[in-house]
């Protein structure tokens, strides 16, 4: 084998492979290995620990943590939390689907101006907008009045405290996450396909469904797990929206950190949390490989 | 003994995954040539000049200026310069900065870079743009930019990658003369790759033709033209009608063709393939001379163009010449040959080549 | 984080516009009023919460419900409000702080990705993308437990190295996509004249990249100045930033000056965010939204 190597004239520096770039990259990514990966490492190890007479933390092998996952208080905010999530993401698709297909299609001129004026607010303070939102959706505010008044809503009807308000305050607080790749794979659609598609299959509706949307169905995919990602792990919806009822996983991670003080099972909840996450991931990235293979061949 | 050469290229490859782009590469460049790496895209002239520097590092071999072995050394270390295919100016620094930059960088006196900065801009002429932002150029503007940053700092050797690409035809062949003067001027050593034959041909003192990682043929743009040592430079280099057929005393016979009179050869064994290449300017339509080889064919295509006339000439089925007359003769289009017409025609035989 | 790629400019061409108005006899060539009366109520319930927060943040009367008429009080109660200007020193340092290391760090690391195709680059680029895909609660937890199992006391300091870790990811996102649009013959040109692979850095890379450099770090200054969960985990007790002082002041009980520092730290940010789309067409680039471009 050793002869099949070309001469090793070791050089101490090739104009190919300069070591200035593994320099520049080491800082960082030491940094971020030392405080991120360590400290989800610990999250990792905490979770099996246990606590002393105090309520501190200590390290060991212990499952309480772990096991006490499976008491059904704990499943029933899991399953809701997925629930809430997998709803979240579904009427973000809804929504964001038709205001990026008007913003990218019907826009002209203004559309970049319309794309920005979605993105930048929601890239401002998260927790005032919700507040606001709770506001609007509180028993006084505008929405409540406008459904009573045209007879949709009578006067007990309410948002906040319920599963609806929650949900209304994801949706709210994420849905720019699907908006902006749906923009993008639409805006990238060349108008001359759909086109195309009206010669081929005449009506605009058939038309939508064979062509336009498939096209953007690796955006939707995209925004789908960047919604998904957040609101499965969100407190401040259900801490503003909803009422004791509808807590998610979120509020129970907080809870145990910081008013119940177990921090095992706090740890515990995080890292199901994260496979949940994870789980979710592994399916987006196996689908988007498909996909990728497929508009290969 | 001839002195050393301002390049040396010493059994260099450069080898990417499992394929070679350069393989094996001799080359020697004299001082004060216009020389021009010149093939198809893909041949490797790109990955050479950038082995000579500095940018890639030969897998073998080793690259010598001068008669320094500078094969280890990065680019800033050589005593060469490049002119690259983008221009690669630095957007944020003045067209001043720009040609200053190397003079800056090797600790030259601010009084002394001033001056030649300035005399450089004159040269390439834009002494009246030292302030301006390479944005607001035009392409041919930019080039000189590009130009006078790599020359003024005196390399020995400048290496020019493909450098008027990027320009349309006419600044093209404008700023073909005035590199081509400017060197001159300077007298600087030029390794120019192109994969444009007219202009290797029109600006090089030598040419090198490689294909595949190999040099084909290096010689004077008349060698190459006129001698072309295989088919690929017969093909590469202007058009040429190419036949393939067998050898045998003194004729080639032509695969479902008629044996052409070639005259003995020496070197080429009774029974080899081989190819031979005729120019459609070298071959004559009237007017033959005793010693030329004269057939006869039937015109099926006549293409006008200005100064000549091209003709297609079939020789047999399948065998089709195509022939360059200058619209010297024939002045009216009447006089000219027409399509179905059987006619005579001739070259002389050092004209035609018979390539292994 | 986003997916939006730099917006291209092919808007459809004129033939195939014109073609389409030819055929445009059909239903499918109205304009679609559905989908726009769709679009103007989204962007009307976008805007209702921010435009609430605003209108009552002038409210002369402490109700959330009913508008009593103009005023500044709530203003003036901020302003005198000893507790909520220490804050605001406070968010604004931590910012400042986050802003200038995970520039630093962000930037180095993106140069040192898209150009090292080593294996360790491959994972340092795994790496880099953890954060992005870990909810900001998960980020909290874990950074609360590293600092208490070092036995550090939690501050500002803490939420600083925080809010850094977390950020170093986006600057290097929005960063990595420019470095691999440099015309790489630019940095050769400067190690062609002399300059030393470092020089060539500083001196023809970071001016290039200074657009996408400063669009990143006011982005990152607005981010870190209106992130509440990180430091929600990671602050101490008493200089609280801003926004862990808006999430208590919301829950228990709401406070009108809240409305007046909420419509404040929404006008900074919406400034800031515009600011750093503004940013490239200063220098003479097309600017826009690409800058929150990543994967």
């Amino acid at each position: 084998m050793a002869l099949l190597r070309p001469s090793s004239r070791t050089r101490r520096r090739g104009a190919d492979g300069d070591r200035i770039w593994t320099w520049l990259m080491l800082p960082g990514t030491l940094w971020m290995t030392g405080f991120l990966i360590a400290s989800l490492a610990l999250v990792a190890v905490l979770a099996v620990g246990t606590t002393d007479d105090l309520g501190n933390p200590r390290f060991g092998f212990d499952l309480s943590g772990v096991r006490a996952l499976a008491d059904p208080a704990y499943t029933e905010v899991l399953a809701r939390s997925l629930g809430y999530a997998v709803l979240t993401c579904a009427i973000c698709l809804l929504i964001a689907y038709p205001v990026a297909y008007t913003i990218a299609l019907h826009g002209g001129r203004y559309k970049h101006a319309l794309i920005a004026a979605i993105v930048v607010p929601f890239f401002a303070n998260y927790l005032v907008r919700m507040y606001g939102w709770s506001v609007v959706l509180s028993d006084d505010g505008p929405v409540l009045r406008a459904l009573r008044a045209v007879g949709l809503a009578d006067g007990n009807t309410k948002i906040l405290n319920t599963g609806v308000g929650v949900v209304a305050g994801l949706v709210y607080g994420f849905v720019v996450f699907m908006i902006i790749p749906l923009y993008a794979a639409l805006e990238r659609l060349d108008v001359s396909l759909i086109e195309a598609g009206r010669d081929l299959y005449g009506g605009p509706v058939r038309t939508f469904f064979f062509v336009t949307l498939p096209a953007t169905r690796q955006g939707a995919a995209a925004g789908l797990v960047l919604v998904f990602l957040p609101a499965m792990g969100d407190f401040v919806s259900a801490q503003l929206m909803g009422g004791p009822d509808q807590i998610m996983i979120g509020n129970l991670i907080q809870d145990k950190f910081f008013q119940g003080q177990n921090w095992p099972l706090g740890s515990a909840l995080t890292m199901l949390l994260m496979l949940v996450l994870l789980i979710g991931m592994f399916g987006y990235l196996r689908r988007t490989r498909k996909d990728e293979a497929e508009a290969r061949r | 003994m001839d002195a050393t050469p301002a390049v040396r290229l010493d059994g260099v490859s450069k080898q990417f995954a499992d394929s070679y782009a350069v393989h094996r590469l001799d080359l020697d460049i004299e001082a004060g040539q216009f020389f021009s790496l010149l093939g198809p895209s893909g041949c490797g002239k790109t990955t050479t000049l950038r082995m000579i520097g500095g940018f890639s590092d030969p897998t073998e071999g080793s690259v010598q200026l001068a008669g320094e072995d500078v094969t280890a050394l990065p680019p800033n270390r050589r005593n060469v310069n490049t002119v690259f295919q983008s221009y690669a100016l630095f957007d944020h620094l003045s067209i001043a900065d720009n040609v200053a930059f190397g003079l800056k960088r090797n600790g030259v006196a601010k009084a002394e870079i001033r001056q030649r900065v300035g005399e450089m801009l004159e040269l390439v002429q834009l002494s009246g743009l030292a302030d301006r932002g390479p944005r607001t150029l035009s392409g041919g503007q930019r080039q000189r930019v590009a130009l006078a940053r790599a020359l003024v700092n005196r390399p020995a050797v400048l290496l020019l990658d493909e450098p008027l690409a990027a320009l349309d035809l006419k600044l093209r062949r404008q700023m073909q003369v005035e590199l081509k003067q400017i060197q001159r001027e300077v007298g600087i050593t030029f390794v120019f790759v192109t994969h444009d034959q007219d202009e290797a041909l029109t600006m090089s003192d030598r040419i090198a033709v490689m294909s595949e990682g190999r040099i084909e043929q290096c010689g004077t743009p008349e060698d190459v033209y006129e001698h072309p040592a295989s088919r690929f430079v017969a093909s590469f280099m202007g058009t040429s009608n190419l036949m393939s057929g067998t050898y045998r005393g003194g004729a080639v016979a032509l695969e479902g063709g008629p044996a052409l009179p070639v005259g003995a050869r020496t070197g080429i064994a009774d029974g080899t393939s081989v190819s031979v290449s005729v120019r459609p300017e070298k071959i004559w339509l009237s007017d033959f001379e005793p010693g030329m080889s004269v057939l006869s064919g039937v015109i099926r295509e006549t293409v006008y163009s200005g100064p000549t006339t091209t003709y297609l000439i079939e020789l047999a089925p399948g065998v089709t010449l195509s022939v360059l007359e200058q619209n010297t003769a024939r002045a009216r289009m009447e006089d000219r040959w027409s399509g179905g017409e059987t006619v005579e025609f001739g070259w002389r035989p050092e004209h035609c080549l018979v390539l292994a | 984080m986003t997916l939006l790629e730099p917006p291209s400019t092919t808007a459809p061409s004129r033939p195939a516009v014109r073609a389409r108005n030819r055929r445009g006899r059909g239903r499918a060539d109205r304009k679609p009023r559905v989908l726009i009366a769709v679009t103007a109520l989204f962007f009307a319930l976008l805007y209702l919460p921010i435009a609430v927060v605003a209108l009552f943040s002038f409210n002369s009367k402490k109700s959330l419900t009913v508008f009593g008429g103009f005023s500044l009080r709530w203003y003036r109660a901020f302003v005198h409000d000893d507790v909520l200007l220490s804050s605001l020193g406070t968010s604004l340092r931590i910012s400042l702080v986050a802003m200038a290391g995970s520039v630093v760090l962000g930037v180095a690391l993106a140069l040192g990705l898209v150009r090292c195709r080593t294996r360790l680059g491959s994972l340092a680029g795994l790496v880099m993308l953890v954060p992005l895909i870990t909810p900001e609660i998960v980020t909290g937890v874990a950074s609360m437990l590293l600092f208490k199992g070092l036995g550090v006391d939690l501050s500002t300091g803490t939420v600083m190295l925080a809010e850094i870790t977390f950020s170093i990811s986006y600057v290097t996102v929005i960063l990595r996509s420019r470095v691999a649009a440099l015309n790489p013959e630019v940095e050769e040109a400067a190690l062609d004249l002399g300059a030393t692979r470092w020089q060539a850095v500083r001196l023809v890379t970071l001016p290039a990249l200074l657009p996408a450099v400063l669009a990143s770090a006011v982005l990152i200054f607005a981010l870190v100045f209106d992130d509440f969960v990180l430091a929600y985990f990671t602050t101490g007790v008493d200089p609280q930033p801003l926004s862990v002082r808006i999430y208590s002041a919301i829950r228990f009980g709401v406070q009108p000056t809240i409305n007046a520092v909420g419509t404040l730290m929404l006008a900074g940010s919406v400034c800031l965010i515009a600011l750093a789309l503004f940013i490239p067409r200063l220098f003479g680039r097309r600017g826009g939204l690409d800058i929150l471009s990543g994967e």
